[in-house]
């Protein structure tokens, strides 16, 4: 097994997560409904916690501890897709970027539960089940949405547009591609693609929204080798100030 | 996170005598025999009222009280306190939606809670008017403000009324949560480094006259409340709730060797009550009445939060649906 | 606004600062009652209330609002406009009591779900199903399902075909909340520290 290809895999996934449940966590006390604040508050606190379960496989593969890796890295050396890092801007882009993303992210794990390296096949199974949860969410939210105002519609459509860029660039490939695919760690990001492709246009097919051909798109990528935009190195500062202060410290 | 403090300032009884005194007399055996009361349950008028207007500010709060601690949500150090803070500012924003439910089965909507609260209109509690500078000050606010609110909450679920009493179950198992995280933040800032220690002192320099200001002003000055604690809708004086505060915790905040800024802080042995300096009852009001450091921006970003989210309720608002009463 | 919350110093200007947008016409969405079944065997407990525009999302909302904790292994949700509410009595006083017989001759009938107040100040109880073909017969044939030599305070029913039940696919929700630890107060044990702290304080 390729271990510099399996670290890299679980570095861009955990990297993914905690970026994004960052992100989503700006939100907790600010949401447009009381129940809603707390739904999405419980789906950035899943995603801090697998990023943190993937940072301890890391661990357990002679990585540094998961505090050291998310609190004292810079931007660099973060291999999420720079989607995820992306300000929250208003609800309806937080929802579009919440279904983009956790639509690719429920296929990623279901492959990765048929994953050849067990830790993350074992953890793959229970990230799923977390994940058919934030689906059935953003999947009811942007159908019912997609498909209620002028307003709401043309608000979810101004972000789909400024989102499916920066959303095809979670699929770029690493230079390990090959390696993960041979070794049966991970089927691949190309696969990957397709399926999310199917289903997004499953579900946006319920909605008034419309999809642009998938051919016009440019991907947004560089994330995933550390060429990142400029709004990923302030949140990782404003996220490690306190550690910072002294990280030999226990807070 | 509430301390109870303001709520019954100026209670007028005069509407007592306009009730049916068998039916009054009904309503309070039932009290007196310790049963609960529930929404389809006849109750007199001052009840009601008095009741919307606890469980309202109790449930503004919480939501309020989201934002002093949620200053520190996207920068609190490692994992575990990213984590454990995360859920329980949730939690605050949880305690807030299932308290308006609570209120809104006395008759009252949350829209109209909440733009009484935007508007200024309704309190909350004193404490979150003041700013969270350090990490420190969000440690000591999960643990020690939390710790004032169960001591008021663990006795406001004996009240009398029963969907009141339901969400405060809840919400106390809950913050035995939020105090355990606090208490163990505030442990690791104690035995950690100089700077730790020291942001801690400073932290609790800050947050120990509006702590005392929680439970509201001295029983010597606040108004009679006689029939609202035979009703048991208050349940505990304030100084009595203080007095209890002061003896859990007291003792805890020396044994980590904090200074608390008061020099006459002391358990009187012959009383067996603690003496202290007598808080400022001045600013309490001042703040109360919208004049504190924070009062603003509180309100400010709870309008602007409303007035975001108005698109999605708008949207998908089904007219006829407008406020139904939750039947418990 | 200049904070020390840097989420408030990102917020957009909207409106006019200190001046609320006059909410008419209003914007509350409906409200929703939650049942939780702490395990399987169990029967579903009411637990509270959602706001939600609807069935579907009401469920969504409710499975964080009252699940993120605890035993869950199973909720459903219904609007409370379609609880039907029995009298509420008291002592030793049982609402059955007070519950007509009907037995309407028509044919369609369905199912409803009972829930049971067996304590005021408690939650209702989920207390099985008849079929009726409205809700007062429904009251009526729960009388047969209850206990008589229990005195129970008030009845609610719900059509079922009114509730949003858990699909079997969707029980995998709660699979990891008993590892969702950092929610709970047994989590957070500082007494090792604090003892260790205490006895270099007093050596």
């Amino acid at each position: 097994m390729n271990e510099i290809a399996l670290k890299e895999l679980l570095y861009k996934i955990a990297d993914d997560q905690l970026i994004l449940g960052h992100r989503n966590s700006e939100w907790t006390g600010m949401g447009p409904l009381l129940e809603e604040d707390i739904a999405f508050s419980s789906m950035a606190q899943d995603k801090v916690g697998q990023s943190y379960a993937i940072y301890n496989l890391l661990h357990a593969l002679g990585e540094q501890e998961p505090d050291t890796i998310a609190f004292t890295r810079n931007a660099n050396q973060f291999h999420n897709s720079i989607f995820t890092e992306l300000p929250n801007s208003e609800y309806d882009f937080s929802l579009i970027r919440h279904f983009l993303y956790d639509t690719a992210e429920i296929i990623r794990f279901d492959l990765l539960t048929r994953s050849a390296y067990q830790p993350l096949a074992d953890l793959a199974v229970k990230v799923r089940a977390e994940l058919r949860y934030h689906t059935l969410h953003a999947n009811t939210w942007i159908k019912q949405l997609g498909s209620a105002t002028e307003e709401s519609i043309s608000r979810l459509q101004h972000s789909l547009d400024t989102a499916l860029p920066h959303a095809l660039g979670m699929f770029e490939e690493s230079l390990y591609e090959q390696d993960l695919i041979h070794d049966s760690i991970f089927a691949g990001e190309k696969i990957l693609m397709e399926r999310w492709k199917q289903q997004v246009e499953i579900i946006l097919s319920k909605t008034q929204l419309q999809l642009p051909d998938w051919d016009t798109l440019t991907a947004v990528n560089g994330g995933r080798k550390g060429q990142h935009s400029e709004h990923l190195q302030p949140l990782l500062d404003e996220m490690s100030e306190v550690f910072r202060i002294d990280p030999t410290a226990e807070w | 996170m509430y301390g109870g403090g303001n709520t019954f300032e100026g209670i007028k009884t005069d509407s007592l005598a306009q009730e049916d005194p068998v039916k009054l007399a009904e309503f309070e055996a039932r009290i007196a025999r310790g049963e609960k009361i529930e929404p389809s349950d006849w109750m007199p008028q001052l009840y009601r009222k008095q009741l919307i207007r606890m469980i309202e500010q109790h449930a503004h709060s919480e939501i309020i009280g989201a934002l002093p601690e949620g200053t520190w949500i996207t920068r609190a150090p490692g994992f575990k306190r990213k984590l454990a803070l995360m859920a329980k500012v949730q939690d605050e924003v949880g305690h807030a939606q299932l308290l308006y439910s609570a209120a809104e089965t006395l008759g009252k909507s949350r829209e109209q809670m909440i733009n009484d609260l935007i508007n200024g209109k309704s309190k909350y509690s004193n404490i979150f008017n003041y700013p969270a500078f350090t990490w420190a000050d969000s440690c000591f606010i999960s643990w020690l403000v939390d710790a004032g609110a169960i001591v008021n909450q663990l006795a406001n679920a004996k009240g009398s009324y029963g969907p009141y009493c339901r969400a405060l179950d809840r919400i106390c198992a809950e913050e035995s949560f939020h105090l355990k995280y606090g208490h163990h933040c505030v442990i690791y800032l104690a035995t950690g480094t100089p700077k730790q220690r020291a942001m801690f002192q400073e932290a609790l320099n800050r947050w120990w006259a509006p702590m005392m200001h929680f439970f509201g002003p001295s029983d010597k000055i606040s108004a009679h409340t006689e029939v609202l604690m035979k009703w048991k809708v208050k349940m505990a004086s304030n100084d009595d709730m203080r007095n209890q505060f002061l003896d859990m915790y007291v003792p805890k905040i020396w044994e980590l060797g904090f200074t608390i800024p008061d020099p006459k802080l002391r358990k009187n042995p012959e009383t067996g009550r603690w003496d202290y300096t007598e808080p400022d009852w001045e600013e309490f009001k001042r703040v109360i009445n919208g004049d504190g450091p924070c009062n603003k921006e509180r309100l400010e970003v709870r309008r602007i939060a409303e007035e975001r989210g108005h698109w999605v309720r708008e949207a998908l608002k089904a007219p006829k649906a407008s406020y139904v009463m939750p039947l418990a | 606004m200049n904070s020390l919350d840097p989420r408030v110093n990102r917020l957009p200007a909207v409106g006019v600062p200190g001046q609320a947008e006059p909410k008419a016409p209003m914007d509350q969405f409906g409200t929703f009652e939650v049942f939780v079944q702490p395990r399987d065997g169990k029967p579903f407990q009411h637990e509270g209330v959602v706001h939600a525009p609807n069935l579907e999302l009401a469920f969504v909302l409710a499975k964080e609002a009252f699940t993120r904790r605890f035993l869950c292994v199973s909720i459903f949700v219904a609007d409370t406009r379609h609880v039907h509410v029995s009298p509420m009595t008291e002592g030793n006083d049982s609402v059955l009591n007070y519950i007509r017989d009907v037995s309407l001759q028509r044919s369609t009938k369905e199912t409803y779900e009972i829930f049971q107040l067996p304590k005021r100040g408690k939650q209702h109880l989920q207390a099985g199903q008849v079929e009726a073909a409205g809700p007062e017969e429904a009251m009526a044939e729960a009388k047969k399902i209850l206990p008589a030599d229990k005195v129970i305070y008030n009845l609610w029913v719900i059509r079922t075909n009114d509730i949003r039940y858990t699909r079997p696919e969707e029980k995998e929700l709660w699979l990891t909340l008993p590892e969702k630890k950092f929610r709970d107060a047994s989590d957070y044990k500082g007494g090792d520290k604090l003892k260790e702290f205490l006895e270099r304080a007093h050596s």
